[in-house]
């Protein structure tokens, strides 16, 4: 927002928006080993759709990029600048980087305590200074755009689930998020809910925010990404513009995985 | 059997009432404390920090598992000697009560915190809120609300054990009821007045605590 923007995401860079390199996460002291030396770059025109099968590390990679775990090695840098890393055992984070980056989770996660309008200026009024009647006017504009502006001082649970997404999305969109992070977004939703949401994410990608999507609706994944990356088994299998990805895949398990969720999809519940 | 006499409860009414305010005080101040130091000592028990939530841990063991009596006892003729300070017998009180409620409410707001997901820590991380802004804004808040049913049972608890601070002399309710039966030979009565007494301010403290946790719980699900 206008209060505090130290950090500037530049275009002349764009090659190097987002760059991961060797990317190590393991659960239980190193036991289960979630993320081996992934790698992944990422370009700010990129809308990067993440596909692959549960477990393959998917909202790991997007929660390690959020900077809420802690990695075991590698590194993650944006416009050419350091943002994780990791440092014998230690995790380092940089809070300025970290706080231009918007996440948007499967579960609700709207605070139940809170109405729809003090959700989305939590965090521009308590954490970044913004004052409550500029974050309120900037609420009601991000509101009206998408068409929720009724709900302004509804509770959580007074809304449907693809409105708690949308207002979810609404609120990362109050602190101008330079990268949004999207992790299975319509997942929980009823099926006749699903369109509302992935009709803002397009929106959204229309105006050029750059993002990265986890999905396993092939048709949202066609119809957004710039490029499509397989994740299984902790590392990035396949990396492709979304025609090629879908129309011939080079990896078995990419092939295999396509191939069952298309059938899957095509079957009737 | 003797004849029962309630007409001199008159004449003792204005010792019933001194006695009454005493209690109500320690009622109050300890619910203070208690809530204060439940929340504190809740955070501690669920933060991150080794050094802070062992002992912690330690002293909600120590004081839910020992009876409230002794707890009163040993701090009125302990700690006066051990720490050299002399406080008035009802601050001693207020502060021996509140402690052992602390231990309690802390395992209420314990509970409530863990109910909380953790996908909202997560939330409030992307959002870029500090350890801080979370606990503060939405920890808290969610968890206080949580709490309430418990902890209010634990506040009226708590003024049926301010009778117990009458064994070392704060003159409560309890102590002055004593007093009146002692100097009129007249135990049976007093005593029953007593009970009747304590259930005439329990009820109304009840229903008031049901109201308030009735209207939280709309504010939770609203
Ligand atoms: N908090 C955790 N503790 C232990 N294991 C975890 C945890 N979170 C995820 N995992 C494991 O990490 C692996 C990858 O999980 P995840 O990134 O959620 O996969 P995906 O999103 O692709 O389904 C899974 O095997 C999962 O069991
Ligand atoms: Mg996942």
């Amino acid at each position: 927002m206008t209060v505090l923007q130290p950090f500037v995401w530049g275009r002349s860079m764009a090659d190097h928006f987002l760059k991961i390199r060797g990317l190590e996460k393991s659960y239980a002291m190193g036991v289960i080993k979630v993320l081996n030396g992934l790698d992944l770059t990422m370009t700010s025109k990129d809308r990067l759709v993440v596909i692959g099968p549960s477990g393959g590390g998917k909202s790991t990679l997007l929660r390690c990029i959020m900077g809420l775990e802690n990695i075991a090695a590698g590194a993650i840098d944006i416009n050419g600048e350091p943002y994780i890393g990791a440092d014998n055992g230690a995790t380092r984070i940089d809070r300025r980087i970290q706080k231009q980056i918007g996440m948007v989770f499967q579960s609700y996660t709207l605070f139940p305590h809170l109405n729809v309008l003090k959700n989305l200026t939590l965090a521009p009024v308590r954490s970044r200074g913004v004052p409550r009647s500029v974050a309120e006017d900037r609420a009601r504009e991000i509101m009206r755009r998408f068409g929720l502006d009724q709900k302004l001082t509804a509770y959580p649970s007074e809304l449907s689930g693809g409105q708690k997404q949308r207002v979810a999305i609404a609120r990362a969109l109050m602190l101008d998020p330079k990268l949004m992070l999207f992790d299975e977004v319509t997942s929980a939703l009823d099926p006749e809910l699903v369109s509302e949401v992935i009709a803002m994410i397009i929106e959204l990608a229309d105006g050029g925010m750059p993002m990265m999507i986890v999905t396993h609706d092939m048709w949202f994944a066609r119809r957004i990404a710039t490029r499509v990356v397989f994740c299984a088994g902790g590392t990035i299998a396949e990396d492709a513009p979304p025609e090629e990805f879908f129309a011939r895949p080079t990896s078995q398990r990419a092939r295999d995985f396509i191939n069952n969720v298309l059938h899957a999809n095509a079957e009737p519940a | 059997m003797q004849n029962l006499d309630y007409f001199f409860i008159i004449q003792a009414w204005p010792l019933f009432l001194k006695g009454l305010w005493v209690t109500l005080y320690l009622t109050f101040w300890a619910n203070v404390a208690g809530l204060i130091g439940g929340a504190l000592l809740a955070l501690c028990t669920t933060g991150p920090y080794r050094l802070l939530s062992a002992p912690a841990k330690l002293y909600i063991e120590f004081f839910r598992c020992t009876p409230a009596l002794v707890q009163i006892v040993w701090f009125f003729f302990c700690v006066p000697i051990l720490f050299d300070v002399f406080w008035s017998p009802i601050f001693m009180g207020v502060v021996i009560l509140g402690m052992n409620l602390s231990a309690f409410n802390a395992e209420a707001f314990r509970a409530a915190i863990q109910t909380i997901p953790r996908a909202h820590v997560d939330a409030a991380v992307a959002l870029g809120l500090t350890p801080f802004e979370r606990t503060a804004y939405v920890i808290m808040p969610q968890a206080l609300r949580y709490a309430i049913p418990v902890l209010i049972t634990n506040g009226i608890g708590l003024f049926q054990q301010t009778s117990l601070v009458a064994l070392v002399g704060v003159d409560e309710l309890m102590y002055n009821g004593r007093l009146i039966s002692t100097s009129t030979y007249r135990p049976i009565e007093t005593y029953t007045f007593l009970v009747l007494f304590y259930l005439a301010v329990s009820i109304p403290i009840g229903r008031l605590a049901a109201f308030i946790e009735a209207r939280s719980d709309r504010a939770l699900k609203a």
